[in-house]
């Protein structure tokens, strides 16, 4: 008896700890990220993340196919973000071939960066005011975002996936009629960012996204998050700025980096609302400099394919949520050796842990909204042993055997 | 005998207008966001289409509770709309039935809290938590808003009274008295908490917490909820516009009017005030949080209601 009684006495049970599983599917998420919080009524305690719900085997997909395929593949890491993929991609293998593309093309690729800023920065804003209940802003900044998708239809023709970048330059050029539709375009774009930053002001959504989320500068800078996020922290870091790329070597002074110090929600908001006007400014800007000449080499993209050395390079670009990294190791028989993403959402996710606990549950949403998370770019392979509490990355060797056993 | 054969026979009527009560307002909430919005009737589609899915019940969830829970709530909120509506039609004043029809709205919203909690869902416990703290939140300054009824002289908690008492004096009640307008306010005010709309769905946040209470609920059972609430919100417009602001007395010769008229009068006043109460802020708001909402409820609605007691004894 006095057993059994010891036994009750070690089994502690906290009954007003509650842990609930946001993710894989819930309706705030669009893509599956599984986050374990626990709770003591809306107060959150921990929070655990965990990925590799939508691993889909790009890099090793890479490595069996040649440089032109792979352009095409790096396309669907992510819709939101290809054409910074893509650039990525390209730059990476111009660097090894020591193929400099032209200026125009160079002023292309920075154009459709620009815009695919604004259409991935309007459709978050549109999320976090979901995430927030406000449906009406969700609504009205994904109308904004169709006009962005049809200037890119009527450039590239996609509307999602654009295929601009080609090694050695872009794939279509802008003539003069369009320059001018994107013109009128960027006007409406404008005037209806402005009506956005107003709503933004709104007294509603106001209480709900400041003092939600707070990220101190420390902690971002050790965490090495990147993007709007570090942005809304007070961390200066611009890719396009400290490492410039394509276009924006010349254009280094047309634009400026948006800081915030709130380091909130509302703050990382902000960033984005304002960097809606920037990149308004610098498209006007491209425009208006647009350099005559060819868009791509002479030789085919096969010839150029062809000729590239083996070598090695890594690659930044600054996509809409941050930094993105591509390692690529060519072989010199027109294929990969190696290709390595480093995705922004990868680097911000870890910053969502100091984010959340000490939050209310109301928070979670809007807080994971509000880093932008692109989670079918940030999956690698990892199992998670449960019985063993173990947790293993499996090499591509291993990969390769389970496949051939099947 | 008579009035239960009406109510009844009222059943029917108040089944149709709350449901199209709801497509209106889904219409409109669209046209206002630039989207075309589904059709008038699409929440009598729903509602078929519903009642004809599979019945599922949680094997975590206390099934005899979980699956009694949604009749109950359905029936109780029509009963609570058909009440007023067969009084205004048959004339009769029975005393105290506001407060049953108080009663029986806070009633439907328990039902689905306890459903909720039932399924054996952390999201159904954590819905059950906020429904439960905004109740306490909105439902005492409604209820002293209707009781303040009953400190004027001529007025009682009989609802036909109150509308006879305007039609004689050929006026709204909000505007005749000082704490008439007043507690008309604080009702109207307590409205988009009643019925679940942004920014006070705290407790059925479809991107924080999955329709809290709602999560487990499917087919049938989610058929009967949504005409529960639908009920509900139509009870308290129509509760809105006949006790404060009931129009058909403004016209000269009310009895010429005929009660089709009337009731027609009544029932565009009614949506108006559910346009008004739930429609534009689910449009132009976004959600709340829990304590802020809380805040809100206690600092604005509850002082409203007190100053509209304390209004009506001075004799204003």
């Amino acid at each position: 008896m006095t057993d059994k009684s010891d036994d009750a006495k070690e089994i502690k049970v906290d009954y007003t700890r509650l842990r609930i599983p946001f993710g894989p599917v819930h309706p705030a998420l669009k893509e599956p990220i599984s986050l374990r919080v626990t709770v003591r009524k809306e107060e959150i305690l921990d929070v655990d993340i965990r990925l590799g719900h939508v691993h889909r085997g790009i890099e090793a997909l890479a490595e069996n196919r040649n440089l032109v395929q792979t352009l095409y593949l790096v396309e669907r890491i992510c819709g939101i973000c290809c054409h910074s993929h893509t650039t990525c991609f390209t730059q990476a293998v111009e660097e090894i071939g020591g193929i400099k593309p032209s200026e125009r093309a160079l002023y292309l690729r920075t154009l459709i960066f620009e815009l695919e800023r604004i259409h991935s920065h309007l459709l978050i804003l549109g999320l976090v005011g979901y995430d927030i209940g406000f449906e009406t802003l969700f609504m009205f900044c994904w109308h904004v975002r169709e006009e962005v998708l049809d200037l890119f239809e009527e450039i590239t023709g996609n509307r999602v996936h654009h295929a601009m970048n080609t090694i050695g330059g872009v794939r279509w050029d802008l003539p003069p009629h369009l320059i001018e539709k994107v013109n009128v375009s960027l006007k409406k774009i404008e005037k209806s960012a402005k009506y956005i930053y107003d709503v933004f002001q709104d007294k509603t959504v106001e209480k709900r996204l400041c003092e939600v989320g707070v990220l101190s500068y420390n902690e971002a800078q050790e965490l090495c998050i990147v993007g709007p996020t570090a942005r809304g922290s007070g961390v200066s870091m611009d890719v396009r700025r400290d490492y410039p790329y394509a276009a924006y070597k010349e254009l280094k002074d047309r634009f400026s980096v948006v800081l915030k110090y709130g380091a909130d929600t509302y703050a990382r908001t902000e960033v984005r609302i304002s960097e809606l006007f920037e990149s308004i400014n610098l498209i006007r800007t491209i425009l208006d400099e647009l350099p005559n000449g060819s868009i791509s080499m002479e030789e085919s993209v096969l010839k150029l394919m062809r000729e590239i050395p083996e070598g090695e390079t890594v690659s930044m670009v600054e996509a809409p949520r941050g930094e993105l990294l591509h390692f690529v190791k060519t072989d010199g028989k027109e294929g990969l050796r190696r290709l390595k993403v480093r995705t922004p959402t990868l680097a911000n996710i870890l910053g969502l842990k100091p984010m959340l606990i000490g939050g209310e549950i109301a928070d979670i949403p809007v807080t994971l909204a509000s880093i932008d998370p692109c989670i079918g770019c940030a999956n690698r392979i990892t199992v998670v042993d449960e019985d063993q509490g173990e947790v293993r990355v499996i090499g591509l060797e291993d990969l390769r055997r389970r496949g051939r056993k099947r | 005998m008579n009035t239960i054969v009406a109510l009844l026979a009222t059943f029917p009527i108040v089944f149709f207008f709350s449901l199209l009560f709801e497509g209106i307002d889904r219409k409109i909430h669209a046209r206002m966001q630039k989207r075309i919005g589904p059709p008038i009737i699409q929440p009598f589609y729903d509602f078929i289409k519903l009642f004809n899915k599979e019945r599922i019940v949680p094997v975590t969830a206390a099934s005899g509770i979980f699956t009694a829970v949604p009749i109950i709530a359905a029936a109780v909120s029509i009963l609570g709309a058909a009440i007023p509506v067969v009084n205004l039609i048959t004339g009769t004043s029975i005393v105290g039935d506001l407060i049953l029809v108080l009663y029986l709205l806070a009633m439907s919203s328990v039902m689905v809290m306890i459903g909720g909690s039932s399924s054996g869902n952390p999201y159904g416990a954590i819905g059950f938590s906020r429904k439960m703290t905004m109740m306490i939140a909105y439902e005492i300054p409604m209820l002293i808003s209707i009781a303040s009824l009953s400190f004027n002289p001529c007025f009682s908690l009989a609802y036909y009274d109150v509308v006879a008492t305007q039609i004689r004096m050929k006026s709204l009640l909000a505007f005749t008295r000082l704490s008439m307008a007043v507690a008309a306010a604080t009702f109207l005010l307590c409205v988009p908490a009643a019925a679940d709309a942004v920014p006070f769905d705290i407790s059925e946040a479809k991107t924080e917490i999955i329709h809290g209470s709602l999560i487990e609920y499917g087919g049938p059972y989610l058929a009967l909820i949504k005409l529960a609430k639908a009920a509900s919100n139509f009870t308290l417009a129509f509760l809105a516009a006949t006790l404060f602001f009931y129009v058909p007395a403004l016209f000269e010769g009310y009895v010429s009017l005929g009660l089709g008229v009337a009731l027609c009068l009544c029932l565009v006043t009614s949506l108006i005030f559910m346009l008004l109460t739930t429609t534009v802020p689910r449009t132009i708001f976004a959600r709340l949080k829990i304590g802020q909402a809380f805040k809100f409820y206690w600092l604005i609605p509850l002082t409203l209601s007190m100053l509209s007691v304390a209004l009506s004894i001075v004799g204003l």
